[in-house]
């Protein structure tokens, strides 16, 4: 009984834990633009993340490696090395922009000014990462994020097409403007498959110290955690699609997101929405905070992890203070967190096949991984989502360009 | 396979002293004839595997080489591990220098 509760917990924070900055941005502002059309893209995405962290939850199990070990390890120091750099600076990106968001809600909640709130958004996420046990981060912001199912509500009270809504999930091409479509379909992809969640996941395997019994509880909360994950990534674009189709609104602010709550449910909605992004943004905060430092210090074999305490892991420590203090820095200059975010998933999404390859090869390893290594089923899957990471990183960059960064 | 190749199949991996620190990678291997005599860790080693960025980590981590001799290795699983203490090989000490500031701030310990 305890164990199904544990399990139950486990899945309810990765619910809440999938939605981050990115993935806000990305399916409202797709389905603004291209109503529910993207949506298999969404299930695509979700399956990737899935496969991918199961496979590098059980590496963590059965060998206690983490990604960066397995970086190092596998594509060899060189590579490794330039993984190593291409991460930390999209990492720091995502950092600040997710730090962003957490100011922007609490400006939305309090009115107070934005420079000051992102002073306390450094301060509060600071003093969480030093007090509070790596389990309770992940239950506090996890369970936070819940309050985002308001937007499932919001979904369904403002009566789309389901027709229209059922379609979208059937794999298409767009009739008109084809690159916008394609931007988009790699933006939702990068969102969904951002590299630092298989840095944290991995790693937070270690922390939660898993051992090989874990492979069950590891699979669940990837499958459903991240699978029901994706259920609030549907129900952002399907909001996104009917509320902002056609009426010319991008969603350039993130109030502007939260509006899709308050528009069908009043006050109450636009409050759960606010807390719930206020507590999904925050808690990536920590995931990338804490996914940057696990990277450096796998990479140098230093001691890491917060179930180590602050005094035991102190340069993992150091690492994750002077992170957060770079990524106030970059949002005291008044960069867009929105823009941020765009920059950041779009990034992120060229670091992806050195993260996602040596992941695969290490779970395919005889010798630590033995009766646990990939199944076929795994293989196949993670070859085939390794070939649309490869895809997906080589067009991202002129994509972007071509639609000036989705503005088109 | 040879002693060579095994102690190939280590480069990079992790290190672990006798009561499970982490402190340090297999950052290089000295090798004698056909037989491994030390593991070299420490980013002073990083030069010669990656010319520019390995340098320029070099450089920021100072330079630190250590040379642990292959006999203190007693077990390869995933991880290496060590007989005696990180402290007695000179490894992990960038965590050591660092650690009585940490322990400083109230709930280091936490």
């Amino acid at each position: 009984m305890n164990k199904i509760f544990g399990i139950a917990l486990g899945i309810l924070s990765a619910i809440g834990g999938f939605v981050d900055i990115g993935d806000l941005v990305f399916n409202v502002a797709a389905g603004a633009t291209f109503g529910y059309q993207l949506l298999w893209v969404v299930v695509v995405g979700v399956v990737g993340i899935v496969v991918y962290s199961e496979m590098c939850g059980r590496v963590a199990a059965v060998s206690g490696k983490a990604v960066f070990d397995a970086v190092r390890e596998r594509v060899g120091f060189r590579a490794g090395l330039v993984t190593l750099v291409a991460s930390e600076v999209v990492n720091l990106m995502t950092l600040a922009a997710e730090v962003g968001g957490v100011a922007i809600c609490l400006q939305l909640l309090s009115g107070l000014p934005y420079r000051w709130l992102i002073a306390l958004a450094i301060v509060g996420l600071a003093v969480v990462v030093w007090v509070v046990s790596f389990e309770w981060i992940e239950r506090l912001f996890g369970y936070g994020g819940l309050c985002l199912l308001v937007f499932a509500v919001a979904a369904v009270k403002l009566g789309p097409d389901w027709g229209k809504v059922g379609n979208g999930f059937v794999p298409h091409l767009a009739q008109n403007n084809k690159l916008l479509y394609a931007y988009f379909a790699i933006g939702l992809l990068g969102a969904a498959m951002t590299p630092y969640e298989v840095y944290f996941y991995s790693s937070g395997g270690v922390e939660e110290r898993w051992t090989p019994k874990d492979i069950g509880l590891n699979r669940a909360n990837a499958i459903i955690g991240y699978g029901l994950g994706g259920f609030l990534s549907f129900a952002l674009m399907i909001t996104g699609g009917a509320l902002f189709l056609g009426h010319g609104i991008e969603p350039e602010h993130l109030g502007t997101i939260a509006l899709g709550a308050e528009v069908p449910l009043g006050q109450v909605g636009l409050l759960l929405a606010l807390v719930g992004i206020l507590f999904a943004v925050g808690g990536a905060a920590i995931d990338t905070v804490f996914a940057g430092a696990y990277n450096l210090a796998q990479f140098c074999g230093w001691e890491w992890g917060r179930y180590r305490r602050n005094a035991g892991a102190p340069r993992f420590t150091l690492t994750w203070a002077i992170l957060l203090v770079l990524a106030f820095a970059i949002v005291m200059t008044g960069v867009d967190p929105v823009q941020l975010t765009e920059y950041a998933v779009i990034f992120s999404v060229v670091a992806l096949p050195l993260t996602y390859l040596p992941v695969l090869l290490v779970a395919n390893d005889r010798e630590y991984m033995g009766q646990y290594r990939n199944g076929r089923v795994a293989n196949v899957l993670g070859v085939l989502y390794l070939v649309v990471i490869m895809v997906v990183a080589l067009t991202a960059i002129p994509l972007m360009i071509l639609t000036n960064v989705g503005q088109n | 396979m040879t002693e060579i190749d095994i102690a190939l199949n280590l480069l990079d991996h992790q290190l672990l002293d006798k009561d499970g620190r982490r402190c340090g990678n297999v950052d290089d291997l000295a090798i004698e004839g056909d037989e491994v005599v030390a593991i070299l860790a420490g980013p002073g080693y990083w030069p010669q595997r990656s010319r520019f960025l390995g340098a320029l980590g070099s450089w920021l981590g100072r330079g630190r080489r250590v040379r642990v001799p292959w006999s203190e290795v007693t077990g390869i699983e995933s991880h290496v591990m060590l007989r005696d203490e990180a402290s007695a090989y000179g490894l992990g000490r960038g965590d050591d220098r660092l650690r009585p500031y940490i322990a400083k701030i109230p709930g280091a310990n936490r």
